[in-house]
């Protein structure tokens, strides 16, 4: 209702309004009755309806989490906000309001029914979590660009959409435009889309669509490439070996080395930088390799723990789902049985008769997860064992190839070194050929200096090989024992579980007894 | 009544039996101990034929006869047999295969020919036995053998997979039993095992002697023909014996066949040359062998393969390297017999008269053509307890081409039980149920077709079964996940009141349904099984166990009584509802929803109710049903079958005669409407040109006058009926006062009439007057064309 809010005090959303609003539209009758006694909770109501009720702002609507209908037009909201609670929502209307732009609908993502017919939207725009939008309903609005129909085609569902009253409407071309770019619209402004006008729109539009189409695709391939990329990434990550198929670590060795970049323009030195570059990378892919070796057979061996605890589990439920079940067999004859019977004692009898098949029941169930628990001990302790295993071997053999690295490292140092003393002897004697860049020049002033520069780039190289092995030690470590502990600390919550499960199971079977046979 | 190569011999015919006769003195003078050879018979004639000569390998058009089963047993269907006589002595004739067909009897020899024939022209390795049987072979006797329909079927016993030993898989709880007493207790149990076993041994053993044949005189000297196939053709693994008589396959090793003297086909004769001492047992049917068989021709090639009346062609490429051989070896001259031909009809009666009835060891087999019986029924197998057949325990019917798809119906300790094949209006696949009580609410149950995927019911019930207390039904791929649906009844009450036809339904007391899990819904709100317990006004709900829990969540309600009328709200208390809740920190339901969830159960219970009800309808009407088809009994007879479906027939005698009459009016179009005047002038054989022009000058004259004549006819009877119609109206203009009601209803009707014949009258006129040019036109235009005068114009 988009009359000035100045003439009327606007009204707020409070507890009352709501209160009165679910017990109206609430069950009726004798259901009406018990809810009104016990109350109904906010978060048990389905649908609900605040129309003419001159409400500005929306808000307090954080404990309708069911909520999946919600009904807010001919009010004088301003801004669509405070809705981002009800993720079950499916239907929304907030026609006849003074709302100005479409926005606060990123957490509705189950929403198939949107109205915002009669305010004063001019985009259509940050609907992209919608994904289930099946009607959309923005008639009497201020589109007023064609443009805004192509943002409408990344609903796949979309079958319904209503603009009529809108400036972009006197476009000539609008419906074909419409019908073309949204191939899977069935209704358009009220009205079912005929064959006819389809195929007109098709021929029509049938270039620009084409060229728009293959765009789309192409946004689709690179997207699910980077998906892909990022996975593998992930991978990786999991096997600590990221980024070690590659010359990354490398570069990165003389990206914080700015001696080491001086050094590098020495003549001749090139081809050394690249001998030693190949090996370095050489023996990276091999970490590489082995690391993503060793990650597959952990996986495997995941794998395999998961299913077995998974089987013994099954195994050990369905026993004790037999042992239940015979007994409310048992339990179910009884109870007909001690209906019938009127005779005190027999009765008294009976009943002992049930307590203790209770008593058993309670030790039967008992017994197999105690005998559950111990087996499943067994095995998580083999299963720690393996990993462990497994861990330190990777680590030992990450270890061994690092040192080759460093020994690559010290190597080359030891080379460059050499190189430089030449070059040294070259520069003091003034025998230098080729012109050296000024500030390689200042290195090369004394021997002291080019040693200490040579020794910083060493230095460099050293730490930054170092951290990456403390990395993959550290982490692979925490990883360990992280899952681990989540290993023991699910199965310990399995196992109180269980044990809660059966202590409530055997209390109701006395109460049962004594509730339905108390003299 | 024979055709000529009956009654004579070629001159290469002539040649062979000089040759067979020549190996015959040879084999004589060789084996002066053993018996003759079955050599050259008498054929119908009396003209001596070599035995291969008698053969003619041919393949019938019938799908059956592709294969040796379906040989055999139509030979041994087909044919009445007849005993040797003497049993020990060759017979002195061999029929030829037509004649045997024509006259449906033969003795060993015949039946061994005639199945040897087609099982060649099959493409059979096959060859036709002469040796020596056992009586009960001999005389066909099965009776004391077991029942081919009978016999257990060989059940392939699947060892249970393993599961492989995981590296992880937990170890099973220690058996804190005794090792020793187990161990004691399995011998114990294996020594009464093996007790038992003997005993069961002995048994067997002593009935085995009870049962053997009574000693025969002739053991060894009856004189038997039947046919082996070898091994190699067709598929065929191993070589082995066809009994002609039963159809039956033996392995060579069997010991009802006691000897062979020679074996022969359509191309060689082979004489054996091994000891018989043993029976068949260890005899080679390697042919090529010479050192075990002796054959006849020797250019006879063996690997070659027999096609009748197709090697045409073959013949012609090869033609140089056949003359080679043909010089070398006399080849087997063409067989003298006609062509084996069965009709349809023949084929489709199969036995003599349609009927054939084997006894076999406490069994009795009935044999019927198929359309031969009302009812359908082709074969009836009666299984008795004893050995004289007067113990009935079973009796197993099996059907063809029935209207209501009935294919076997076995009785069996007072049960029947019927099968269907697929097509049913009901999908009804089996039906058992009481012999003493067929009605409704008995004992029975109804299975019906059902699959995997798609259901082909609508409801989705695949088996019902039913005591007079009880229904339980299964249904399978339902979309409310119901599998299982259990009726407890109780007695009915009695009426004082006299009962009608069908009297009130039998209480229900309680009605149990179970229901696969929904995966859509949380489990807890699941309903595994749902239990109307309705003389105590009590429903139990089961809800369906979450993963990891051992225990499933339950909820009684306690209904006010008449809680299901309509109108009145249900009043709620809290004591109509209790609860087991699994997970005990879980927040309680709200009442509002367990009342609504009462209102729904409520709705629920009757429509349960009212499925029984169908149910039970349904089973009623199923059964009247199958007594309306029982009684009509009708056979389907296909759209294909000319013989015998009577609307075919009827439809092609129609177009048949329609054929006919449009024949007949095409001859009346092409009337010569010359003749008559043709024959006024005596029928010349050639026409003048006066007298053509005359002719035609006179036909259509004819013409013309016939067409003035009808004007005039039809131009006359207007004018009558107009003056008549005119003095009519003159009459009653004058009488119209004096007139009664009736002379004028009369008039009137007259009148209307009149008119109207005027009408058509003037109608025909007119035509006629437009025609008749035409006519004329016509006419003309065919005279000038017509070949007799054409020459002239």
């Amino acid at each position: 209702m988009s009359r000035l809010y100045d003439t009327v005090e606007p009204s707020v959303i409070d507890d009352e309004m709501l209160r009165k609003a679910v017990e109206e539209q609430g069950p009726k009758e004798e259901a009406g009755k018990i809810a009104k006694q016990e109350g109904v909770d906010y978060c048990d109501v389905l649908s609900l309806r605040l129309d003419f009720r001159n409400i500005l702002k929306v808000d307090n609507l954080w404990q309708f989490t069911k909520l999946t209908k919600l009904q807010m037009d001919n009010n004088i909201i301003e801004k669509i906000e405070g809705m981002d609670a009800l993720v079950n929502l499916r239907w929304l209307d907030m026609s006849f309001n003074n709302i100005e732009m479409i926005e606060g609908l990123d957490k509705l993502t189950k929403l198939e029914d949107l109205t915002l017919f009669n305010n004063r939207i001019t985009r259509l725009e940050n609907m992209d979590s919608l994904p289930n939008l099946h009607v959309l309903s923005v008639g009497n609005n201020k589109i007023d660009q064609l443009d805004n129909l192509i943002y409408l085609r990344r609903f796949p569902n979309l079958r319904t959409l209503n603009l009529t009253g809108n400036p972009v409407c006197d476009d000539q071309g609008y419906k074909l435009f419409a019908v073309a770019y949204l191939s899977h619209l069935v209704y358009l402004d009220f009205r079912l889309i005929d064959e006819d006008t389809r195929q007109k729109a098709h021929s029509l539009y049938e270039n620009k669509l084409g060229e728009l189409m293959h765009n789309e695709k192409q946004a689709e391939v690179a997207i699910e490439a980077e998906k892909k990329a990022a996975q593998e990434l992930l991978k990786h990550k999991d096997a600590y070996v990221e980024h070690l198929n590659s010359s990354v670590l490398f570069e990165s060795m003389y990206k914080e080395d700015p001696e080491g970049m001086k050094l590098a323009l020495l003549p001749g030195l090139q081809d050394m930088l690249k001998d030693f570059q190949d090996k370095f990378v050489e023996v990276c892919m091999k970490i590489f390799e082995f690391g993503m070796k060793e990650y597959e057979k952990r996986c495997k061996e995941m794998r395999e723990f998961n299913t077995c605890i998974q089987d013994a589990e099954a195994a050990n439920k369905k026993q004790a789902v037999t042992v239940i079940d015979a007994f409310e067999e048992y339990k179910k004859k009884l109870f007909t049985e001690l209906l019938v019977t009127s005779d005190a004692e027999v009765q008294e009898r009976k009943m002992n008769e049930y307590h203790e098949g209770v008593n058993e029941t309670w030790d039967k169930l008992m017994g197999l997860e105690m005998q559950l628990v111990d087996q499943l001990e067994e095995t998580i302790k083999d299963f720690e064992r393996n990993m462990t295993d497994l861990m330190s071997q990777l680590v030992e053999y990450i270890q061994g190839l690092i040192t080759q690295v460093r020994d690559l490292e010290n190597s080359h140092n030891e080379k460059l070194l050499e190189m430089c003393m030449t070059v040294l002897e070259k520069v003091v004697k003034n025998e230098m050929d080729e012109e050296l860049p000024d500030d390689l020049r200042m290195l090369f002033v004394d021997k002291d200096t080019i040693v200490n520069a040579i020794g910083a780039s060493h230095d460099v190289h050293l730490i930054k090989i170092d951290n990456r092995e403390d990395e993959i030690v550290t982490r692979s470590g925490a990883w360990l024992s992280g899952h681990m502990q989540k290993i023991h600390a699910d199965e310990c919550a399995r196992n109180r579980a269980r044990v809660v499960e059966i202590t409530n199971y055997i209390d109701h079977l006395r109460d049962e007894i004594d509730t339905q046979f108390m003299p | 009544e024979y055709p000529e190569s009956y009654k004579d011999n070629t001159n290469k015919e002539k040649l062979i039996l000089a040759y067979v006769e020549n190996y015959r003195r040879q084999y004589v003078h060789l084996f002066r101990d053993r018996k003759p050879l079955f050599l050259n018979p008498l054929n119908e004639c009396g003209i001596e034929k070599f035995v291969c000569t008698t053969l003619r390998p041919t393949l019938l058009s019938y799908k059956a006869l592709y294969h040796w089963q379906g040989c055999a047993e139509f030979v041994a269907d087909y044919l009445t047999m007849k005993q040797l006589e003497p049993p020990q002595e060759l017979p002195m004739c061999l029929f030829s295969p037509s004649t045997i067909l024509k006259r449906q009897l033969g003795n060993c020899f015949d039946f061994s020919n005639i199945l040897c024939s087609l099982l060649l022209g099959a493409g059979y390795d096959a060859y036709v036995v002469s040796g020596y049987a056992t009586k009960e072979i001999c005389l066909a006797d099965e009776s004391r053998q077991i029942c081919p329909l009978l016999q257990p079927k060989k059940e392939v016993l699947k060892e249970a997979e393993k599961p492989e030993p995981r590296k992880y898989t937990v170890k099973p709880p220690r058996d804190l039993r005794s090792k020793f007493i187990i161990k004691m207790e399995a011998r114990r149990k294996k020594e009464a095992e093996e007790e038992e076993k003997k005993k069961q041994q002995e048994e067997e053993e002593r009935i085995a002697e009870l049962e053997k044949p009574p000693p025969d005189a002739l053991y060894g000297l009856r004189i038997h023909a039947w046919v082996l196939v070898r091994g190699g053709k067709r598929e065929v693994p191993e070589d082995f014996f066809i009994e002609p008589f039963t159809g039956q396959s033996y392995p060579p090793s069997s010991p009802s066949f006691l000897g062979i003297e020679s074996v022969w086909n359509s191309t060689n004769y082979w004489a054996n040359m091994q000891n018989c001492a043993s029976g068949c047992k260890d005899m080679s049917f390697d042919l090529m062998d010479t050192e075990k068989w002796e054959y006849m021709l020797a250019g006879s090639d063996q690997t070659q393969i027999e096609i009748p009346d197709a090697e045409e062609e073959l013949y012609d490429l090869d033609d140089d390297e056949k003359e080679n051989e043909d010089e070398k070896h006399l080849d087997m001259p063409a067989t003298w017999v006609l062509p084996i031909c069965v009709t349809k009809n023949q084929y489709e009666m199969r036995c003599p008269q349609g009927k054939k009835t084997t006894l076999y060891k406490k069994a009795k087999l009935e044999k019927y053509a198929n359309y031969l019986l009302k009812d359908g029924l082709v074969t009836r197998l009666s299984v008795y307890d004893n050995n004289e057949l007067t113990d009935l325990k079973r009796v197993q019917e099996s059907f063809e081409n029935r209207e209501d798809k009935l294919t076997t119906r076995v009785h069996q300790g007072g049960l029947i039980t019927e099968d269907f094949v697929e097509g049913r209006p009901r999908s009804l696949q089996q039906h058992v149920y009481k012999a003493s009580n067929p009605g409704p609410e008995a004992e029975r149950t109804m299975t019906f077709f059902h699959k995997a995927r798609n259901k082909l019911r609508v409801d989705g019930l695949c088996k019902r079964e039913e005591t007079p207390t009880e229904m339980t039904e299964h249904f399978v791929n339902r979309d409310d996940f119901l599998f299982l649906r259990h009726v407890l009844f109780g007695k009915r009450q009695k009426k004082v009141a006299p009962a009608t036809a069908e009297g009130p339904p039998r209480p229900i007391l309680k009605i149990t349904e179970k229901f696969h899990r929904n995966d859509a819904l949380s489990a807890s709100k699941d309903v595994e099984e749902q239990i109307f317990i309705i003389h105590e006004d009590k429903i139990q709900i089961t809800y369906h166990r979450e993963d990891p829990n051992i225990t499933a969540s339950t909820r009684d309600f306690y209904k006010p009584p008449n809680a299901e009328e309509k109108g009145g709200s249900l009043q709620w208390s809290n004591d109509m509802t209790n609860t087991f809740q699994v997970n005990p920190h879980g927040s309680p339901a709200k009442n509002l929803a367990i009342y609504e969830n009462l209102l729904q159960l409520i709705q629920t219970e009757q429509k349960s109710i009212q499925a029984v009800r169908s149910s039970e309808e349904e089973v009623k009407e199923i059964l009247m049903d199958r007594q309306k088809e029982e009684l009509a009994s009708e056979l389907a007879i296909s759209v294909y079958d000319t013989e015998r479906n009577e609307k075919a027939k009827k439809h092609r005698k129609e177009l048949e005669r329609l054929a006919m009459e449009e024949k007949l009016r095409r001859q009346e179009m092409e009337m010569d409407y010359l003749a008559p005047f043709l024959a006024q002038i005596g029928n010349p054989d050639k026409i003048s040109k006066t007298q053509a022009f005359k002719l035609k000058e006179d036909c259509l004259a004819d013409l013309k006058q016939r067409l003035i004549d009808k004007a005039n006819l039809i131009q006359l009877r207007f004018e009558k009926e107009t003056s008549e119609l005119h003095k009519r109206q003159q009459d009653y203009q004058q009488k119209q006062v004096a007139m009664t009601k009736e002379d004028e209803e009369q008039y009137f009707n007259y009148c209307s009439e009149a008119m109207f014949r005027i009408h058509i009258l003037e109608l025909r006129l007119n035509r006629h007057k437009q025609m008749a040019p035409h006519k004329y036109m016509q006419l003309e235009q065919k005279l000038r064309q017509d070949p007799r005068l054409s020459v002239y114009f």
